[in-house]
């Protein structure tokens, strides 16, 4: 009998400690893709405040940062702790870009829900299985437990992420895209944070005297309407599908560009097509976390970007043709 | 700049770099504003990863400026191949050299875009000029096509939830963003004309 009870109600015991886990942590095992849900909640609804490094191509830079939800409307700051201290404060859908070295405020309008991690998996498009979501441990950010999420490709058509969600809230504190070759290609991390405590509306104000700026109305960027296409990959990679076309002008262009939006739910990928009207180098570019690739294909110009390894782009960009 | 370098400026700022490479990485400092820069940024970072006020490296690096005051060493570094005028500058150089590393302790990366402390010496004094830095972006051609597309690709996934925020951050860091034009000012102008007009006999 003893051994009975041990066997039942001390070996879940055992076995946690023999791999070196707390029971939380078994607990939180059973779902990973439960953090994921609460993370994309936690992004939308929690107020916070506090430093954020971000890293790239070898480059960091600190943003203080601010931002609250109430009654669904986002305020928010970003203050660029380099540079020209460049500052973006938005309130709902009017943004404010603080340019003090020009001495100038651009007023924008955004539409969307955007946040400052560029990397996240969205809420609202669920992956399928390209990709492996595992919790690997506890750890620490910014002074806070957190749980390490790693989303893992089965191929080499996407990066994988690692995310520490702070485990009291959901909301990542940190983010790391991962390459082919297991290196961290951007890097988003708060250095200090404070989640959803009392944030002043004074916070939300900009940090230095726009008195005397030039205040400039940015121009909507571009104008976009929903078509269809008869352009398509013969091959594109699995687990992409297309989920949005547009006909897009941009800024300074009267012609309509056809941008083809493909996902798998995680990486995203953007094709524009538009006339080959000169000649124009083909091949691959980067910026930062980014790749684009442009091809020449029947007297119309190719470029597939995108958060991916340069071979998605490059086999998507060199596929497109018309149906 | 090379990974070692970067190692150097790190362990610079934490105070652990052996005397005499912190005596080399300050010379070379003195004429490279790209490691001036990469020191600031990794103060502020160190800084604002421990949540700390200053960080340790900078009591060493304030008596390093102390000393650079009077290094002719340093001085040498700064002065050019004209000997005519490098005899007289050299103090003031040394002056110069330790200014820019103070306002980098000091200021962090509120100095970084081009640290042209040397002309901002407290006595007014005018001495040797620094490398004159871009400011924070670096120019490329207005309305290049791939930026504009990296650009609706952002918004595109922002409206999936993402990345919109990074995307604007990104834009406006990698260009010269064109600012339109102050219309309104023009517009205002004309109407105050239109109104002068209007009241002439």
């Amino acid at each position: 009998m003893r051994g009975l009870r041990f066997s039942t109600l001390l070996w879940p015991v055992f076995i946690a400690a023999q791999l070196g886990c707390s029971a939380a942590a078994v607990a939180e095992r059973v779902e990973p893709n439960d953090w994921l849900n609460r993370m994309g909640a936690a992004v939308q609804q929690t107020s916070y405040q506090g430093t954020v490094i971000r890293i790239q191509d070898g480059k960091a830079e600190a943003l203080k940062v601010v931002h609250t939800v109430t009654d669904g409307v986002i305020r928010e700051k970003v203050v660029a702790q380099e540079g020209n201290g460049l500052e973006i404060i938005r309130i709902g859908n009017e943004v404010h870009c603080i340019l003090p070295d020009r001495k100038s405020v651009l007023v924008e309008e955004w539409d969307d829900q955007s946040t400052l991690f560029s990397t996240l998996p969205s809420s609202r498009v669920r992956f399928g299985s390209e990709y492996d979501v595992s919790i690997v441990r506890e750890d620490r950010v910014a002074g806070r437990r957190t749980i390490l999420l790693a989303i893992r490709p089965h191929d080499g058509y996407r990066y994988g992420h690692r995310i520490w969600l702070d485990t009291e809230t959901a909301f990542p504190l940190q983010t790391q895209l991962i390459g082919e070759d297991g290196t961290a290609i951007e890097q988003v991390k708060f250095a200090d944070i404070s989640l959803n405590k009392e944030i002043h509306a004074s916070a939300l104000a900009p940090s230095i005297s726009t008195e005397n700026f030039r205040w400039l109305n940015q121009p909507s960027q571009h104008v976009k309407h929903e078509i269809e296409t008869r352009w398509e990959s013969t091959d594109l990679p699995p687990g992409f599908r297309a989920v949005a076309t547009h006909g897009e002008t941009m800024p300074g262009n009267e012609e309509v560009v056809t941008h083809i939006l493909y996902s798998d739910g995680l990486a995203n990928i953007s094709v524009f097509v538009t006339q080959q009207k000169q000649a124009t180098a083909a091949g691959p570019s980067r910026v930062g976390g980014s790749n684009s690739y442009s091809a020449s294909i029947d007297g119309y110009r190719i470029t597939a970007v995108g958060e991916v390894p340069a071979m998605t782009v490059e086999q998507i960009a060199t596929t497109m043709s018309l149906r | 700049m090379n990974d070692q370098i970067r190692m150097q400026i790190s362990a610079f700022v934490d105070g652990e770099l052996p005397d005499a490479e912190a005596d080399l990485l300050l010379r070379r400092m003195s004429q490279d504003a790209e490691l001036r820069r990469k020191a600031a940024e990794y103060l502020e970072i160190g800084r604002a990863m421990r949540g700390e006020a200053s960080v340790r490296g900078i009591e060493r690096l304030q008596e390093r400026i102390a000393a650079g005051i009077n290094d002719e060493p340093l001085a040498d570094a700064e002065v050019p191949a004209e000997e005519s005028k490098g005899r007289s500058m050299r103090p003031l150089v040394g002056v110069a050299v330790a200014a820019s590393v103070a306002l980098i302790a000091i200021f962090g990366l509120q100095v970084t875009p081009g640290i042209d402390s040397t002309n901002g010496v407290a006595d007014g004094t005018t001495v040797a000029e620094s490398v004159e830095e871009p400011g924070y972006t670096v120019p490329q051609q207005a309305n290049d096509p791939l930026e504009q597309m990296l650009r609706l690709h952002g918004a595109s996934t922002a409206e999936q939830g993402a990345n919109g925020m990074n995307a604007r951050l990104v834009g406006l860091r990698l260009s010269e963003d064109p600012l339109p034009r102050e219309e309104s000012d023009e517009t205002e102008a004309a109407e105050e004309a239109a109104d002068e007009s209007a009241t002439l006999p």
